[in-house]
């Protein structure tokens, strides 16, 4: 791909667009026989209990070598032992889909609280013999989620609770040793939340950021810099589609345009996207595309214009995938936003860093995330840790470099909703430094 | 650990003592005694003492309980030891100290007298037996000696010494003939004559003489009750027919009068004034004997007013059915489990938690499992649990009904004859037997087993439930979701036999269930107050706790009047029976409905407990009414007299002060302290114990009129009943002329009052004011003005506003609620189907966002717009399928009705299908009602909704609109809405019509199928995978449309099995319930299979 830029009236310079080694590695989170015939959430977390119960088991020789490993049926009173299970957590606040029957329907009505979170939570560990209730203050339940496997050491207490003296938890993944650095920089655009179609979306600020990054727009300077840009990725919510359309009754004539407008529109600035360089889009909440997670593709009859393109890519969500050698593993926001809904943390990044911690992408998944009820597998496990970890659809760009204990590395990324902050995030492949783009169309800018 | 390896006591099990041959020495009557034929009539209550002979229930063996206790491996004696109740300490082990205890039964049974206690009686005797528990949780077991049966006759006129004994000399000669095998020595003990007054009617003197006689065993008042009746010829005065009076008094209740104990009191005797069992014949830690004459009782107040610390068992068990049917302990092998909870009264936690199965179980966390290999091991674990750790209480779901019975009969197949041995006397055994009983006041009539467990109380929540409250299903489930807030587990008992048959996992889930089944009576005891409730209306009215949920309203009245006629030295003839049951009286009257919707606030005016008042103002009672001839002869003064509106004349309180309104007047004041105190309270407890008795008052008190008005009661007297309803159609009447005088233009207000509405005790007003505010500033005023006309305690009260307010007809209303000016408190609906059991789920939530809508939103054209859209919902067929469930109770089989019903029908239609999981008796049966052949009678419609889900079988959109909306809704919309019946039900919205096509029907075997575009259902070959040509280019608006359709269903998907991991507490377990009262089952279903379907369509897009 190249650019050709005119620079006013003199010679013309050629940039060429720089390229990285793409590997998409999504086929994990992808569906493609699967169909529902009856199977139940249990198997994921029987699968999900299977795989970290083994590898904490492997960890705990380290961690407290003289006691003894037992199950939740085999606790003996005033016994200190350690048990592994699946963390869950009773929450008061908790929205039932029982409400909806069996409340009388109050006076005011429900007001959905963002946090979910009560002081009277309480954590429960659970494996495949039993449960047991949680006691003692080490752990915050404030700070954990039902699905998160643990390993815990205490002792079970006269009245059948187990009471914590200390909690091991699986830690960063291992990872893959980072290429050694380049010395040319190379980009890759993150971009979350266009919301194309809803009140708050700009068109032309979106339209500024294409053309700044095709190279339309800007100096030498900005068009060498635009050259640099060697993967660009939209990480959800692309679209939104007025929810009043969709109610399964037929659309008059004349809403059906109103339906697919907003697709068409995002179809058009993808074309010119995908013209300049590769493009990953991602399913969000918002987009047209199955509610559960991993959400699957984006279909590619949606966009007659830019699936022509061999560099539109339509990917899964998580997504996972390898430029130059460096592992990315990113999201729409879902599990994040979840968390912050049920748990609690400083700020999203921590959020972000706990899912590493746990080995898992989407703890909350299938409990209060929709999932796929997968019989086999649990795709959304962290096997090995990523060199770039991003979500979608943040309040605000946020980022961050974790370190691991051991010498593991990642960056944490935070992208804003473009259509409210008119943010993009630029990460630099050479040395995974991050900064921000910020589009404005305000007259005082 | 297993009962395997217990050592097992050799020798066969001894047979049931199914011949009682070894009767007490001096006999007893002819089993048949002439009452017998009283107890089949429908009687109010079975007022009939029971003799139970000492030693007629226990064992034959004459072996020591030891041995029995020996069965088990030291290993479970040990760990039963654990629970004991605490230690005696030494003062207790002496007996020089005084024994106080709060008593939670009373019974008696026959023994000998005793002879240290007695010196100069002998022969058979009733001796009282009380139980209780100390403050320090000692069970106490105390038996009372020296109280005598008795009743009264009214002395014929001129009946000296001698003929007193001429007369007992021929009673006693009666009562011989008709109890011929009797052998007892005398059957009338004395015959003493006395001066008392009868209750019935304003008499001038101040008493008369009147017969006590005195028998020697409390049946021997019935049987000597009829010989009187029936009339007795007396030498020299000849025949005569007799009145008796207190004659049909149970004998522990007679006892509790006399000795002034109230039903769960606190009873003391003094060290020194009883004697130690020497051999102890309960269970009970401490065990006495004492003179009736020696028991302190104390009145519930201040210390004596709390709680001892009761041991409360609740248990469940769970049995084995055979494929398709009920369990029945004779022929089904197996009880699989029992869990235990044993909670102390005033805990929040229970102390023991532990199951008992059959059969290897695995541990459960907290739990304590028990294991063994044969049922017989299982049984006598029981009972020796039961017997070690000595509950008070014992509480379940269905117990009486079901669980004990079910024990207690299958031990008696296994021929266990030691098992039934639960109560708290030694070697006795548990005695079943089948009681009727039905009450006109209040619940219908219930057939039931009555189980004899001695010494303790048993409070089954189902009877509970079923007494106190109305609800649209009574099943632990649905009642735990009403009052607990959660939902149930329910496992199909077809699969609680696999669950048994699999292995010690499988039996651990079913333990883990069965243990929840017995958590949940527990927590709704605790939730709803139960033991404060009960216990204090047992002190309130008198009567021991047993007979608050055994027997019916009026024997609590009668124990309040008995008591207070003790105390004036009146006497309560038995007219029983008096009546034929016909005779009604002119009810509480109804103020002609002014329907509409009022948008302006209508202030409520209510009398405060009305009937009781008009009976205190007007001082009506048994003793204050004068006879039409009496008031003649009397001639009393017409100032000191009371005319009733009904025409009866009472006597004026300065003549004579009635004891009706002096109780009702005692039980107001004492809720009256009784709420001051709950305020001032600030133990949790304390404030429990009073809030449970200004309830139990209150109940009390509006209870009183009812027992006058109850024509086959104890002692009904319609003069009085009649007149307390007349003065009550009075005063309303009179209200509703005051307030429509005074309030008017014309007197000085700003609009003219208008009453729009009246019912029993209470007069809607619509003063015209539009603000809130106004409108209660009215309220008051005008309640204190015409309270000022009535006499007192008549008090007419301003309680609250309605605004806006709907009313339908009478006693059909909806309104928002105001105490307060500024906000409201709730929204009230009185008599509109949001509770009928028969209605579907779409009715009632129809009906409820109808009604929020008009009410709350004030949105009348939100409302219509609503149910029109429902209603076209209903005819696309949108409508989620659990919605549309109706559900009826299984009562009887097929044949046994009269008439076929819908759900009748489809049991035997589903019993056809798999009788595994069919609908048996006593299940609920849920339908929906389907689309049949024309002409098809509604009882072949109904269907199975899990059948009609799988097969896609169209349901009935007609049959819903209008046998199920119309009615409700018009109700609604009447009032409001020109022509609602033709907007609502005939609109626009009812024109589009979608049937599904059903996968099961004939024809559809001989169809192909061929793919179909999946924009317009054209038919397209195989090479267009997805759309025919002319919708190919609103391919994107398709594909929008089906991923939204599939992205709503897999959020729901996630959140229904979310939601039944959270009810079954287990995340690794799949879900097993099969809870057809679970709102969320069907739908649950429907997600599932929607959910596939909606896939396959989905996959088709990506070629």
């Amino acid at each position: 791909m190249k650019v050709d830029v005119e620079m006013g009236g003199g010679s013309p310079k050629l940039l060429e667009r720089k390229q990285a080694v793409y590997r998409n590695l999504d086929e994990r989170y992808e569906i493609h026989c699967e169909t529902y015939k009856g199977q139940q959430y249990s198997h994921i977390y029987f699968t999900r209990l299977h795989y970290m119960r083994n590898l904490l088991y492997s960890l705990v020789p380290k961690w407290k070598p003289n006691l003894p490993v037992n199950t939740v049926l085999g606790l003996e009173e005033e016994k200190e032992c350690i048990i592994v299970g699946t963390i869950y957590k009773h929450m008061k606040l908790k929205p039932s889909i029982l409400d909806e029957y069996s409340k009388e329907r109050s006076k005011v009505p429900l007001v959905k609280p963002h946090n979910f979170v009560h002081p009277d939570d309480h954590l429960i560990l659970e494996d495949e013999s039993g449960r047991v209730k949680l006691a003692g203050s080490l752990l915050d339940p404030s700070a954990f989620v039902t699905g998160i496997v643990v390993a815990l050491h205490g002792k079970e207490t006269s009245e059948g609770k187990f009471f914590v003296l200390d909690m091991l938890e699986a830690g960063l993944p291992p990872q893959i040793e980072q290429p050694p650095s380049s010395t040319e920089d190379k980009y890759v655009v993150f971009v979350s939340g266009l919301s194309i179609g809803s009140s708050t979306f700009n068109p032309l600020q979106f339209q500024l950021l294409v053309d700044h990054i095709t190279g339309h727009l800007g100096d030498e300077n900005e068009q060498t810099f635009a050259s640099q840009i060697v993967h660009f990725i939209i990480a959800g919510n692309s679209v939104q589609i007025l929810q009043g359309l969709l109610n399964g009754q037929t659309i008059a004539p004349r809403d059906q345009s109103t339906l697919t407008e907003p697709i068409k529109e995002l179809d058009i600035l993808l074309n010119q996207l995908a013209a300049a360089m590769p493009v990953d889009i991602m399913p969000g909440p918002s987009d047209p595309a199955n509610f559960s997670l991993p959400q699957q593709p984006l279909n590619r009859c949606l966009f007659p214009g830019a699936s022509a393109y061999n560099t539109f890519i339509s990917c899964t969500n998580p997504h996972q995938f390898e430029l130059d050698d460096i592992q990315f593993l990113g999201t729409s926001g879902q599990n994040i936003d979840d968390l912050f809904k049920y748990s609690e943390a400083k700020n999203k990044l921590e959020f972000m860093e706990r899912t590493l911690r746990w080995r898992h992408l989407v703890p909350t998944a299938p409990n209060t995330l929709g999932c796929y009820p997968f019989t086999d597998k649990d795709p959304f496990l962290i096997e090995s840790c990523p060199h770039v970890y991003f979500v979608g659809n943040q309040d605000k760009y946020e980022t961050t470099l974790l370190r691991g204990s051991d010498n593991q590395s990642v960056r944490l990324i935070c992208i804003p909703k473009f259509c409210e902050t008119g943010v993009a995030v630029m990460l630099n492949l050479r040395n995974l430094e991050c900064h921000s783009l910020s589009f404005s169309t305000g007259l005082n800018v | 650990m297993s009962g395997g390896n217990a050592k097992r006591r050799g020798g066969p099990p001894p047979a049931p003592a199914s011949n009682p041959s070894k009767r007490f020495q001096a006999g007893s009557q002819n089993p048949q005694t002439p009452q017998q034929p009283l107890n089949g009539v429908a009687a109010e209550e079975d007022m009939m003492d029971e003799d139970v002979f000492l030693e007629e229930t226990l064992l034959r063996y004459e072996e020591d309980e030891e041995a029995v206790l020996l069965l088990r491996d030291e290993a479970f004696s040990s760990r039963l030891s654990r629970w004991r109740r605490p230690a005696l300490s030494l003062s207790h082990l002496s007996g020089c100290e005084s024994i106080v205890f709060q008593q939670l039964e009373i019974d008696y049974v026959i023994g000998e007298s005793h002879k240290e206690l007695l010196p100069n009686s002998s022969g058979p005797a009733a001796i009282l037996r009380i139980f209780g528990v100390t403050r320090e949780g000692h069970s106490v077991c105390c038996h009372v000696h020296g109280f005598e049966p008795y009743f009264y006759i009214s002395c014929p006129v001129g009946m000296g010494p001698d003929d007193i004994s001429r007369f007992h000399q021929t009673l006693e000669g009666r009562m011989r003939e008709s109890n011929r095998n009797s052998n007892v020595a005398r059957f009338i003990k004395r015959v003493e004559l006395v001066q008392k007054k009868s209750i019935m009617y304003y008499q001038k003197h101040s008493s008369q003489p009147f017969l006590k006689i005195v028998v020697a065993l409390p049946t021997m008042v019935a049987s000597c009750r009829g010989i009187l009746e029936r009339g007795i010829t007396i030498d020299g005065t000849g025949s005569k027919n007799f009145l008796t009076y207190e004659s049909n008094i149970l004998f522990a209740l007679r006892f509790m009068i006399d000795c002034n104990i109230v039903g769960g009191n606190w009873i003391e005797i003094s060290a020194g004034k009883y004697k130690k069992a020497i051999k102890s014949m309960s269970y009970c830690q401490l065990e006495l004997d004492c003179l009736y004459s020696e028991l302190i009782s104390h009145a519930p107040e201040g210390e004596y007013s709390k709680m001892a610390p009761f041991r409360i068992l609740s248990f469940d068990i769970e049995c084995a059915g055979r494929k398709g049917l009920f369990p029945e302990p004779t022929h089904d092998p197996v009880i699989q489990q029992i869990a235990n909870l044993v909670t102390l009264q005033g805990d929040d936690h229970p102390f023991i938690q532990n199951v008992m199965t059959l059969k290897s179980c695995s541990p459960i966390v907290g739990v304590d499992v028990m294991s063994f290999d044969t049922e017989r091991e299982v049984l006598l674990a029981w009972r020796d649990f039961v017997r070690e750790i000595d509950p008070d209480i014992i509480i379940g779901y269905n117990i009486c009904k079901f669980d004990l019975p079910y024990l207690i009969e299958r031990a008696e197949a296994l021929k266990i004859g030691e098992f039934p041995i639960l109560g708290r006397i030694r070697n006795s055994r548990v005695r079943v037997r089948d009681t009727t009983f039905s009450s006109r006041l209040q619940y219908g009539v219930r057939e039931s087993k009555e189980v004899k467990v001695e010494g303790r109380v048993q409070f089954d929540l189902l009877q509970a439930m079923q007494r106190d409250y109305k609800l649209s299903s009574y099943s632990l489930n649905s009642v735990s979701a009403h009052f607990l807030g959660e939902q149930k587990e329910d496992v199909h008992h077809s699969i609680i036999s696999d669950l048994q048959n699999g292995n010690a996992e499988t039996r651990r889930r079913l333990a883990v269930y069965c243990l929840k089944d017995a958590y949940l009576p527990q927590r709704l005891l605790d939730k709803l107050m139960y033991i404060y409730n009960y216990v204090e209306m047992a002190r309130v009215t008198g009567v021991p706790i047993s007979f608050l949920l055994a027997r019916g309203q009026s024997i609590k009245v009668l124990s309040q009047l008995l008591r207070k006629a003790k105390q004036k030295n009146l006497v309560i003839p038995n007219i029983k029976g008096q009546g034929s049951g016909q005779e009604t009286f002119e009810g509480a009257t109804v103020l002609e409905a002014k329907t509409g919707f009022y948008e302006k606030p209508i202030a409520t005016l209510d009398f405060a407990s009305l009937y009781p008042s008009i009976m205190m103002a007007y001082n009506l009672c048994y003793c204050t009414l004068v006879t039409a001839e009496d008031a003649r002869r009397l001639n009393l003064p017409a100032e000191s007299i009371n005319k009733t509106p009904s025409g009866e004349v009472f006597v004026k309180s300065e003549l004579q002060k009635g004891i009706l309104p002096e109780i009702l007047e005692e039980l107001l004041a004492a809720r009256k302290r009784a709420k001051a105190d709950l305020k001032e309270a600030k133990d949790p407890f304390e404030k429990a114990v009073l809030d449970g008795r200004q309830l139990a008052l209150k109940i009390s008190a509006n209870s009183v009129y009812g027992f006058t008005g109850a024509t086959i009661g104890q002692l009904p007297c319609l003069e009085i009943s009649s007149s307390v309803t007349s003065y009550g159609r009075q005063m309303i009447e009179h209200t509703k002329k005051l307030v429509e005088e005074k309030f008017t233009i014309s007197g000085g207000y700003d609009r003219n009052a208008e009453v729009v509405y009246g019912d029993t005790d209470s007069v809607m007003v619509q003063f015209g004011e539009p603000t809130v505010e106004a409108a209660m500033k009215l309220g008051r005023e005008a309640a204190e003005y015409i309270t000022g006309t009535f006499i007192k305690p008549i008090r007419l009260e301003f309680e609250k506003v309605y605004y806006p307010y709907l009313l339908i007809s009478k006693k059909r209303y909806a309104g928002l609620y105001w105490t307060k000016p500024d906000t409201f408190d709730k929204m009230d609906t009185k008599g509109i189907e949001t509770v009928r059991r028969d209605n579907c789920l779409l009715v009632k939530n129809l009906v409820n966002e109808c009604l929020h809508k008009i009410l709350i939103d004030q949105d009348v054209p939100g409302a219509v717009q609503y149910v029109k859209n429902t209603i076209s919902d209903l005819l696309m067929n949108r409508v989620d399928l659990s919605l549309l469930v109706i559900t009826k109770g299984l009562t009887k089989t097929g044949d046994d009705y009269a008439v076929k019903a819908a759900h009748v029908e489809l049991a035997e239609r589903m019993r056809k299908r798999d009788a595994a999981t069919a609908p048996n008796v006593g299940d609920r049966v849920p339908y929906v009602i389907i689309k049949a052949a024309k002409g098809a009678k509604a009882y072949e419609k109904s269907e199975d909704p899990i059948y009609v889900l799988e097969n896609n079988i169209p349901i009935d959109p007609q049959y819903y609109l209008e046998n199920q909306m119309s009615k409700p809704l018009l109700r609604i919309f009447e009032p409001i809405l020109k022509n609602a019946s033709k907007e609502l039900l005939h609109g626009s919205h009812t024109r589009s019509v979608s049937i599904s096509t059903p996968s099961n029907s004939g024809i559809m075997k001989f169809a192909k199928k061929q793919l179909s575009c999946l924009g317009c259902k054209a038919v397209i070959g195989n090479a267009e995978q997805t759309l025919c040509s002319h919708c190919k280019g609103r391919e994107a608006e398709i594909y929008c449309k089906m991923v939204a359709n599939v992205s709503e269903l897999e959020m729901l998907f996630g959140r229904l099995w979310t939601q039944c991991q959270e009810c079954q507490g287990s995340l690794h377990q799949d879900v097993l319930c099969t809870s057809r009262d679970c709102p969320i089952f069907y739908r649950r279903k429907k997600a599932q299979k929607d959910m596939a379907e909606a896939k396959m369509q989905l996959d088709r897009w990506n070629f």
